[in-house]
């Protein structure tokens, strides 16, 4: 079929008309035959996409040229979306009219929008690497997946994307805006932070896939973001943005078990917390601070869980009532802690300042032998480089950043210690990139792994509560 | 949500088209969970409420990039807690902030820094519920829209200058409403006095008895709404907030489940 249109194609200009005409008519038809409740709309559907030239895994038109010297007066006359005469809005106003006390509700339930935005393709908030079975873990908050790729996968530059070896997604999941992930050394359990939407940290084992449950659950406090793991000490850490807290678990606690201790109050500087690193070696906690603060009242009312864990009775639970007022907006941060501290404690040491180029940072990691600390610096498209010891208005020692490097709005990072490589996942762009460790400045990555066709930004629509309109500028206005 | 922002798409916009502006980065005071925002086409200008931070942003109405706000409404006097939603009256220069379900916090759109609201509304007469509110600037309501004991949601209406323990003027919801929960912010379209809202189904993440209803500000009691329109069982999974086009009369909602915004060419409803 499609040798036989690009021959046509080939053709004299009158040709070409007919044949666009051709396709025209399929198309209107289509959509008329929908309209008029004629046709069942999955197969209206896929008519308009084959008449429309949609990959539809049959034979069609590969190849069109525009049509050029027309003589006649254009076949169609423009028609803005916004008229109220013409065809197409006839059609659409073709509806229930009236509406009664009798015979309410009038349904449209089966209206469908005009239009729809939305990003096809993952958004990449965090990565893992499991160096045992040489798989990168991803977690994609755009589709609500964990996707699960060979490490050494390297996705071509005229490819769109890389399939996954495994996928993790679907109702059954408890999968939705999953920004945290850690991956057990030993068994490959895969854990992922559900943040605001679904109070629940859920485990997978390695080799699940598909719409499955989790193999265990945590119920948590609402608002969890980051996540490290003592292995030594079996402790499990979680940030939590709404309370302003470190919730610190057993490793292998599940349902409503309560933490262990937690770290909260005014002194610890803890502002809008996003993601954890933890050094065993010399025992300290590192978190990054986006600086949205407000005051608790201490002992005023629990934190909240949708899901229904904590409470007053709960031990090591965190407060939850906020001072009325007390808001602020302080500088970005990373702050550290000893790794067994607890209750309303001032930071060991505080990263912030002009120097540090702290734009939002979200992801951490910790080498623990050269002392070093990695931070995903969103806003600034960089990975940034600290001494552990680092405190004040500090410079980082090295960063990874510019248009060679392709990382886009970076919200996780891991350090691969096997293969000696630092993992950078790029929620602006849809893919993710590796270097080697140490890498610095403009650097190409050893690898790309793409959800999407290359230098195409990510939308980067995540959980769209509201929505405005800017009726001067004629534009939707969407925040996350 | 790992990355906060504010994207604005051209009013055309279908699938995957970029938007044509973003405001994010420090600079913004952005912070997550965003769960409201209103154009003031008055003044130009779009405010957000910032619940972490207990502000409400008010930005310049071209704002781009890493753009701080014009104005922050921040600070004890303020009285603000958790702020998660707003509405912007912006023929009377008010911003109506709700506060913790029972609390309707009033304050000029104006105002700047650590200023006292200009009213309050607040009682146990009240009957709030207000999880979102809105205004009708034609014939002065006040909507409020949130929990309605014993399940479901409500929507109270109540005089726009409304301050103390008033009452409402009426009330809608109760089993035949469908009223099972509000999606998110909700909308008032003076001219004609319809209250636009979504309704989350009954689903945890997902809900396919979802829908985007209308009602009337004139309404009163256990009412239906006018209009369903995108389900149940239609486009809906989790829907969330609304606006409108007038224009072009069009109906704007977004879907968290989907993290998606839809856009219905309904002419009845303008």
């Amino acid at each position: 079929m499609a040798p036989i249109l690009n021959s046509v194609f080939a053709g004299s200009g009158k040709t070409k008309v007919f044949v666009y005409g051709i396709i025209s008519v399929i198309s209107l038809s289509a959509i008329l035959l929908v309209l008029a409740g004629t046709l069942d709309p999955g197969k209206a559907d896929r008519a308009y996409r084959a008449a429309l030239r949609v990959p539809n895994g049959q034979a069609q038109l590969t190849a069109a040229e525009p049509i050029t010297n027309q003589d006649a007066a254009p076949m169609c006359v423009w028609e803005p979306v916004s008229a109220t005469s013409g065809s197409l809005a006839a059609f659409q106003q073709a509806r229930p009219t009236s509406t009664t006390a009798s015979t309410r509700p009038i349904d449209f339930a089966s209206q469908k929008p005009v239009r729809t935005i939305r990003d096809p393709y993952a958004a990449y908030s965090a990565v893992a690497v499991d160096p045992i079975n040489n798989e990168v873990i991803l977690t994609d908050e755009n589709l609500f997946q964990i996707l699960v790729y060979d490490r050494l996968a390297n996705t071509p530059a005229q490819a769109k994307m890389t399939e996954p070896k495994r996928v993790l997604g679907g109702l059954e999941t408890k999968i939705e805006f999953q920004c945290g992930l850690y991956i057990d050394p030993k068994n490959g359990d895969i854990y992922a932070v559900n943040n605001d939407t679904v109070d629940t940290l859920v485990i997978f084992s390695r080799d699940q896939k598909g719409n499955v449950p989790p193999k265990r659950e945590l119920i948590t406090v609402h608002g969890t973001f980051g996540i490290a793991v003592d292995e030594a000490a079996q402790e499990l850490f979680m940030s939590v943005q709404h309370e302003n807290a470190v919730i610190v678990y057993q490793k292998l606690a599940q349902g409503k078990d309560a933490p262990l201790r937690f770290i909260q109050g005014g002194k610890t500087q803890l502002a809008d917390p996003h993601g954890m690193a933890i050094d065993t070696k010399k025992q300290l906690m590192f978190v990054a601070n986006h600086g949205g603060f407000h005051e608790k009242i201490p002992g005023a009312e629990p934190a909240l869980s949708f899901a229904g864990a904590g409470g007053k009775d709960v031990p090591n639970w965190p407060d939850g009532g906020q001072k009325p007022g007390s808001g602020k907006n302080l500088p970005p941060s990373i702050t550290v802690y000893p790794l067994k501290g607890r209750g309303d404690l001032a930071p060991l040491q505080v990263i912030q300042g002009p120097k540090t180029r702290l734009n939002w940072p979200t992801g951490l990691a910790v080498d623990e032998d050269a002392g070093e600390l990695y931070v995903a610096n969103d806003m600034d498209d960089s990975i940034a480089v600290f001494d552990i010891t680092a405190n004040g208005d500090v410079a980082p020692k090295r960063m990874i950043r510019g248009s060679k490097s392709m990382i886009k709005n970076p919200t996780g990072v891991w350090l691969d210690f096997k293969n000696k490589e630092v993992w950078s996942a790029n929620f602006g762009n849809h893919s993710a990139t590796v270097y080697p460790m140490g890498a610095s400045g403009d650097v190409a990555p050893l690898r790309m792994i793409r959800s999407g066709p290359l230098n195409e930004q990510a939308l980067g629509i995540g959980n769209p509560h509201p929505v405005g309109y800017d009726s001067k500028r004629e534009q939707l206005i969407v925040p996350n | 949500m790992a990355h906060p922002q504010i994207a604005f798409f051209a009013r055309l916009a279908n699938g995957n088209e970029q938007p044509k502006r973003k405001i994010e980065g420090q600079k913004t005071l952005l912070g997550r969970t965003m769960h409201a925002v209103a154009y003031d086409e008055v003044r130009d200008e779009f405010m957000v409420p910032v619940p972490l931070s207990q502000s409400i942003l008010i930005f310049r109405g071209g704002a781009d990039g890493q753009e701080a706000p014009l104005r922050v409404i921040q600070g004890s006097k303020t009285e603000l807690v958790e702020p998660e939603r707003l509405a912007l009256d912006a023929v009377n220069g008010e911003i109506y902030v709700p506060r913790e379900g029972d609390t309707v916090l009033v304050f000029s759109t104006l105002a700047n820094g650590d200023v006292a609201p200009r009213r309050i509304l607040k009682g146990p007469d009240t009957g709030l519920g207000a999880g979102a509110v809105a205004i009708d600037t034609v014939r002065n309501f006040l909507v409020a829209g949130g929990g309605g004991g014993g399940g479901g949601s409500k929507f109270r209406i109540y005089p726009r200058t409304a301050q103390g323990n008033t009452k409402p003027l009426r009330t809608i919801g109760g089993p035949k409403s469908g009223l099972f929960g509000l999606g998110g912010p909700i909308a008032v379209y003076s001219p004609k006095g319809h209250i636009i809202t979504t309704v989350r189904g009954r689903g945890e993440l997902a809900a396919e008895d979802s829908y985007l209803g209308i009602w009337s500000v004139e309404d009163d009691g256990d009412v239906p709404p006018k209009w369903r329109v995108g389900g149940p069982n239609g486009v809906f999974l989790m829907p969330r907030g609304v606006t409108f086009d007038a224009k072009n009369k069009t109906i704007i909602a977004s879907d968290k489940r989907q993290n998606a915004v839809f856009s219905f060419y309904f002419p009845e409803a303008f």
